[in-house]
């Protein structure tokens, strides 16, 4: 996991709340644009923070601004020398992959390992993309539908869980099972449990 | 909301029911309930046909209560229906229509992507809910079941 001592995640020791915010909205959603009430909705921030975050952003070519009718909308600029930078740290540490964790943290002592992924962790997702979530460990799918359930209106996604109990993952791991197999060579990140717990559960 | 609710927004149609749909139904969630344990079938064929044993009682339930689902979201309504007519909670109705994902993506983009221990928990739903379905057409709609 991310957390050290002090409870810092990654994004906490980097970023304020409302960089954090931001950084999380724009860059898990970069096909997306929103004006400035849905920004301090969203990403839970605000106004005045927000206000003067964004003119910072704009001014240093992280986001674009842009006036239809009456509001002013805000995206990611895709053009800036960072984004795909920005973007893979957003999914990696404040995005999805955060809010997820801390989605499954209630069940946290039964979990082995939890990973994200398919095309969420091949960076290559688009506005529409499913989660793809995998999780091991002496849970059932509908607790982990009921943890995650509550992350859709953060992400904008839907989370598409598949969960193994770990002798079931070991027994597929072992026959060679194709899906199993493909997992473990694929992008994954890592939510709870790291590579060692999954490479753990093949031996 | 109301199943006339519903209707009047084009999710439902009125339909009319027999005690012989009923028995089909019923017939077919049965038969669904045995193959789903069937020895050699893969995890995501098992899945779709317990899934389909959820889905078959819902429709027997919305049947009974003289509504069908209109083609458009068909199985997405059939599902949330079931609050309207068995009275399920929603934390249940969650769980069958992230099975109803479920089934949709591993029948299209990701063979395999279904553990043995969720095709148990699908069947143990379904049969849970074919036994709150038979309670209720007892209690609420006796005449359209076998004699």
């Amino acid at each position: 996991m991310d957390t050290d001592d002090s409870g810092h995640t990654i994004s906490t020791a980097l970023f304020g709340k409302t960089q954090r915010g931001l950084l999380s909205l724009f860059f898990t959603r970069p096909e997306e644009s929103f004006y400035l009430r849905q920004i301090v909705r969203t990403a839970r921030v605000g106004q005045g923070a927000a206000q003067r975050e964004l003119a910072r952003w704009v001014e240093a070519g992280l986001l674009v601004r842009t006036r239809r009718g009456n509001q002013v909308y805000y995206q990611a600029n895709a053009t800036s020398p960072v984004f795909h930078e920005l973007r893979a740290l957003a999914v990696k540490t404040t995005g999805v992959a955060d809010v997820i964790r801390e989605a499954l943290l209630g069940l946290a002592d039964r979990i082995s390992v939890a990973f994200v992924h398919g095309s969420v962790a091949r960076g290559t997702e688009k506005a529409g993309s499913d989660v793809d979530l995998v999780v091991v460990g002496a849970v059932g799918f509908g607790e982990v539908v009921a943890a995650v359930g509550r992350t859709h209106d953060t992400i904008g996604r839907e989370v598409n869980p598949t969960v193994y109990p770990v002798r079931e993952f070991r027994a597929k791991l072992r026959a060679g099972h194709h899906f199993v197999t493909s997992l473990m060579e694929s992008p994954k990140i890592y939510l709870l449990g790291s590579e060692h717990e999954l490479e753990r559960l093949g031996t | 909301m109301s199943l006339s609710d519903w209707a009047r927004n084009g999710w439902l149609v009125e339909h009319k029911t027999s005690p012989q749909e009923i028995k089909d139904l019923l017939g077919v969630v049965v038969r669904d309930l045995r193959d789903c344990a069937a020895k050699g079938l893969s995890d995501d064929w098992r899945l779709a046909i317990a899934y389909n044993a959820a889905l078959h009682c819902a429709t027997a339930a919305l049947a009974a209560s003289g509504y069908r689902a209109s083609r458009d979201a068909h199985h997405f309504r059939v599902i949330q229906s079931l609050s309207l007519t068995l009275g399920v909670d929603n934390t249940l109705i969650k769980q069958l229509d992230a099975f109803r994902k479920k089934r949709n993506v591993s029948d299209y983009e990701r063979a395999g992507a279904v553990s043995t221990a969720e095709v148990e928990e699908i069947a143990k739903l379904a049969g849970a809910l074919r036994k709150r379905l038979e309670d209720w057409l007892r209690q609420n709609h006796p005449g359209l079941l076998p004699k």
